[in-house]
């Protein structure tokens, strides 16, 4: 059933790195520039005008030369030509950049390692040691050793390396304790994997990106160092780097003669190399550590709307509360199809009423939550239909508008508390935050016995406000989180998926929780799951998702006992019947469509039980049954 | 019952340091995670413990995987004490024992592709360079169900949904012929339409390849219909063990009736009263005096408090630790 994924070539993992990488600017221009610098130290010899150890035919006259014809960017103290000197001192500074960042990496990378994989004594050794090393003033410290051995390219390369890998040792053996704890590395020692072995193949791989940059700017700050010491006169007197030229320049009158390129030049080196450097390393950490992506608190894209596909239809008798009508949503990327998360959804909520969204992951249930407070991330787009609150249409509203509906009309409580919640601030603090940020007029006095009467709402004692999350269960924080949904005394309620996570047991109090705000509160819920159990305790109507696309919507009643959609029917039988503990289970075989590949024809057919030719070629329509229940099959068409 | 040395596991404790004497207060305190655990598991057996987070079942399963180290009690396999065994000692034992983890997600190293997944366990065995190698590796798959085998042994773990990952896990484990595979709440992270997938498929390996299965989970529900006997854990003890249909049909500690009654039930028509229990699992660095279930049971009466319930024997195979069986 599986097979009928097709074997896509995977891309390697340098390819891939490549596609992205290619796109950051910033990292491909440090990266040029890096490539530029490393050819001309390559390939000094033959890009030079002269020889630069021919000191031959040097006379007064030639000492200080602007730049001419022959010397195009002048002639040095010496009489030498400065472009020439330039393109050696690249081979020198960049050989000494290299060579040190490899001892200061290797240092820094097995100390970081074994300090963040063994711990205890062994981590506590290592860090106080690095600690005592980041404390020592780095260049002092070089100027000493240096002077006291030989000033030599090798002595140099080895006070750079054994100085500059405590940064590089931190931030490795961080990275190790956060991949130590994860629970593949646990895996590996169920398996019988010993340490060297969890090292070298589960460790390792996750740090290497880190090295990797770090790898960059430990490289430019040795070609700095390597330049500060020359320039005091510690570097190296028979190799000429650029830190050298800039020495004799300075110290043989370059500034009183006026021979700014005696100046220029070797400086202009050194800053396109670090510069160059930094760039790179700035755009590797892009890449390798994306934590720049799009997010919900971009504005959105404006609304869009085809009239020509609206329904024309009115509702009749009293309005509901909120009511989606045609609701569609397609998340843009540029160069790419739009990817048609969320066709002509409809559905209607009265006061006290509780929806049931239900659908498999990737069936587009939080895109549609999300969107009815147009909170999408900056490729979605709401493409058609309607979303109607208290008889205002939200689609129509400006940001402004929208504000005050957010959080004091409809608001969310979000799935995965832990995450939700700060964990510096405590609980108490939060919820007063939220009043404030929507009730800015809200008195101040009694600011905190409001939030002890919401704690008190959701079940939580009012002697916990004081209290951090942390110190809170995972039943606790999401009725914290209910909590500060409810602060600004919304009619409205979204909870996406907010039992998924807990205990059975907790699961059940949260449910009563909702069940009795709603009656108490008279507060209307949408609630997302995935799961049809939990909505038939309490739901009154249920909207079966699949692919984007309504499946099936009905009271709740007839969604469990005279269900219609084939998808329904399905989910139905994957569930666990404790009634009939024997039954064995059924499952949907394949998975959920990719939205930016659906079938042509019902996004269903490829795992339905009951298709037949016409689900592949044509999208089936809503059909209503009567008592508003809604259902898009070809077999309802055919049997009614 | 000749076959019950098979795995044995007699009074298992686990206690934690919380807190070490100090400066200030000379008070330790220890947090009992796992408090006397019995259970003995058959040839390709199905047993199911069953409990809330905080009840002590996964660090039993890390316990019994010799991932950490007990406080007193003994763990038998094949006649064989286990209970203390060295690094090398234990790595013949691991092939026979393997786990699957709770988080698909998490439980794969993102830079591995899937054929150097599934043939680590051979390699870290020493057992990866025989002529049969690519052949278990790929029979361990299509027996976890991803078939072909080649269409995934290049890809990569984020190119897998959650379902065909467990898959993964569990290939991984197979290819080392085990005979015992623990699975820590091995569905909970994925959807309900995915799980059943999963469950069978464990239930379908104790058939073809007899493996007895320890199946970790707080979902009464989900353990239904394949396991052969279930226990019900609470706060580091198991509180009623019995066959599937006994436990699910005839529970008799308060706790399991409250468990079984928030199973949520997929029919409005059924909608029943419901045992909430309040408050959640009590923290076990104070485990209460008397029955340690007693401030949260709905039936508890004065004697609760103070008495430590035995085990009271229901039948040849159900057992269950309430005060209100003592006769």
């Amino acid at each position: 059933m599986e097979a009928q994924i097709t074997t896509t070539a995977t891309a390697p993992r340098f390819q891939e790195f490549w596609r992205v990488f290619r796109r950051n600017y910033m990292g491909l221009v440090g990266f040029i520039m890096l490539v530029v610098a490393i050819f001309v130290a390559l390939f000094a010899p033959a890009l030079s005008p002269y020889d630069p150890s021919s000191t031959l035919n040097v006379t007064t006259s030639d000492i200080y030369n602007p730049p001419s014809a022959a010397h195009w960017l002048g002639t040095d103290d010496a009489g030498q030509d400065v472009l020439t000197n330039f393109i050696f001192g690249a081979r020198v500074s960049l050989t000494i950049g290299f060579f040190a960042a490899f001892i200061s990496l290797v240092i820094g990378g097995v100390l970081g390692i074994i300090a963040g994989f063994y711990g205890g004594r062994t981590e506590e050794l290592i860090m106080r040691f690095t600690d005592i090393m980041l404390v020592i003033p780095d260049l002092p410290l070089m100027m000493v050793v240096i002077a006291l051995t030989k000033p030599s390219i090798f002595n140099i390369i080895l006070v750079i390396g054994l100085l500059y890998w405590t940064t590089t040792a931190r931030m490795v053996r961080s990275q190790t304790l956060a991949v130590k704890s994860r629970k593949f590395v646990l895996r590996a020692r169920a398996i019988g994997s010993g340490k060297r072995h969890i090292i070298r193949r589960h460790i390792l791989p996750l740090v290497l990106p880190i090295l990797v940059v770090q790898a960059v700017l430990v490289v430019s700050s040795a070609v700095l160092a390597e330049s500060t010491l020359s320039f005091l006169g510690l570097g190296d007197p028979t190799a000429l780097s650029w830190g050298q030229m800039l020495n004799y320049a300075f110290g043989r009158g370059a500034m009183s003669t006026g021979a700014w390129w005696a100046l220029v030049v070797p400086g202009f080196g050194i800053v396109w190399v670090v510069l160059g450097l930094t760039l790179l390393g700035q755009g590797l950490e892009q890449v390798l550590n994306p934590r720049l992506d799009t997010h919900h608190l971009m504005p959105g894209r404006p609304v869009v709307r085809n009239e020509a596909n609206e329904d024309a239809e009115k509702p009749t008798g009293k309005s509901p509360l909120l009511e989606v009508r045609n609701l569609s949503i397609h998340y843009i990327n540029e160069g790419s199809p739009p990817a048609r998360a969320v066709e002509n959804i409809s559905f209607n909520l009265r006061e006290g009423e509780l929806i049931g969204l239900v659908g498999e992951s990737g069936c587009g249930k939080t895109t549609l939550m999300l969107s009815l407070l147009r909170l999408l991330p900056s490729a979605g787009q709401i493409v058609n239909g309607r979303v109607i609150f208290n008889g205002r249409d939200l689609t129509a509203l400006t940001e402004d508008e929208l504000n005050s509906v957010r959080w004091s009309g409809i608001s969310i409580v979000f799935q995965g508390a832990m995450n939700a919640l700060n964990p510096v601030r405590t609980v108490g603090e939060q919820i007063a935050e939220a009043i404030i940020k929507h009730l800015p007029d809200f008195p101040r006095e009694s600011l905190s016995a409001r939030v002890v009467e919401l704690l008190d709402l959701v079940g939580i004692a009012a002697d916990h406000k004081d209290h951090f999350p942390h110190q809170y269960s995972g039943g606790m924080r999401q009725r914290a989180m209910i909590a500060m949904a409810l602060a600004c005394n919304p009619q409205v309620i979204i909870a996406d998926e907010p039992t998924t996570a807990l205990d059975v047991m907790i699961q059940a109090q949260i449910l009563e929780l909702l069940d009795k705000l709603r009656k108490k509160l008279g507060l209307a819920i949408v609630f997302v799951t995935h799961d049809l159990g939990v909505v038939a305790e309490m739901c009154d109507k249920v909207l079966v998702m699949y692919g984007g696309v309504t499946a099936e919507y009905a009271d709740v009643d007839v969604i469990y006992n005279n269900p219609k959609h084939p998808y329904t029917q399905e989910l139905l039988k994957a569930f666990p019947d404790l009634t009939k503990p024997k039954k064995k289970l059924s499952s949907i075989p394949g998975y959920p469509p990719r939205l930016d590949a659906l079938p042509a024809g019902c996004r269903f057919a490829p795992r339905c039980p009951a298709a037949f030719n016409r689900c592949h070629t044509e999208q089936p329509s809503l059909h209503k049954l009567g008592d508003g229940h809604i259902a898009s099959c070809h077999l309802v068409e055919a049997s009614k | 019952m000749s076959a019950d040395n098979f795995l044995e596991v007699r009074g298992l404790k686990k206690y934690f340091d919380v807190g070490r004497p100090t400066w200030f207060s000379g008070e330790s305190r220890s947090l009992h995670a796992v408090d006397g655990v019995d259970f003995t598991l058959r040839h390709s057996e199905v047993i199911a413990l069953v409990g809330e987070s905080g009840c002590g079942k996964s660090t039993l399963a890390l316990l019994l995987m010799g991932l950490e180290d007990p406080t007193a009690g003994t763990v038998t396999f094949e006649g064989r004490d286990i209970t203390h065994l060295d690094d090398h000692q234990r790595k013949d034992l691991r092939r026979k024992i393997q786990m699957v983890f709770q988080d698909p997600y998490e439980s794969l190293n993102p830079t591995q592709n899937i054929e150097e997944i599934v043939t680590e366990p051979l390699a870290v065995h020493g057992i990866a360079n025989t002529p049969d190698r690519d052949e278990r590796v790929k029979k361990a798959m299509e027996d976890a169900g991803l078939k072909p085998a080649e269409v995934y042994l290049k890809r990569y773990p984020h190119e897998l949904s959650g379902g065909q990952r467990q898959r993964v896990v569990i290939a991984a484990a197979l290819v080392l012929e085990p005979e015992i595979i623990l699975a820590d709440e091995p569905v909970s992270m994925l959807d309900v339409s995915i799980r059943a997938e999963i469950i069978n498929l464990l239930a379908e390996l104790r058939i073809t390849r007899q493996i007895a299965v320890i199946f970790i989970t707080h979902d009464l529900g989900s353990v239904g219909f394949f396991a052969d006997r279930v226990a019900v854990m609470y706060l580091g003890r198991i509180v009623e063990i019995g066959t599937m249909l006994e436990v699910l049909e005839k529970p008799q500690h308060p706790y399991t009736k409250a468990l079984i009654s928030v199973i949520p039930v997929p029919n409005p028509r059924l909608r029943h009263e419901r045992i909430i229990l309040q408050g959640e699992t009590p923290n076990p660095i104070d485990i209460p005096s008397g029955c340690r279930f007693h401030p949260r049971c709905p039936v508890a009466f004065a004697t609760c408090k103070v008495s430590d319930p035995p085990f009271v024997t229901l039948s040849k195979t159900h057992q269950a630790a309430c005060l209100l069986l003592v006769k």
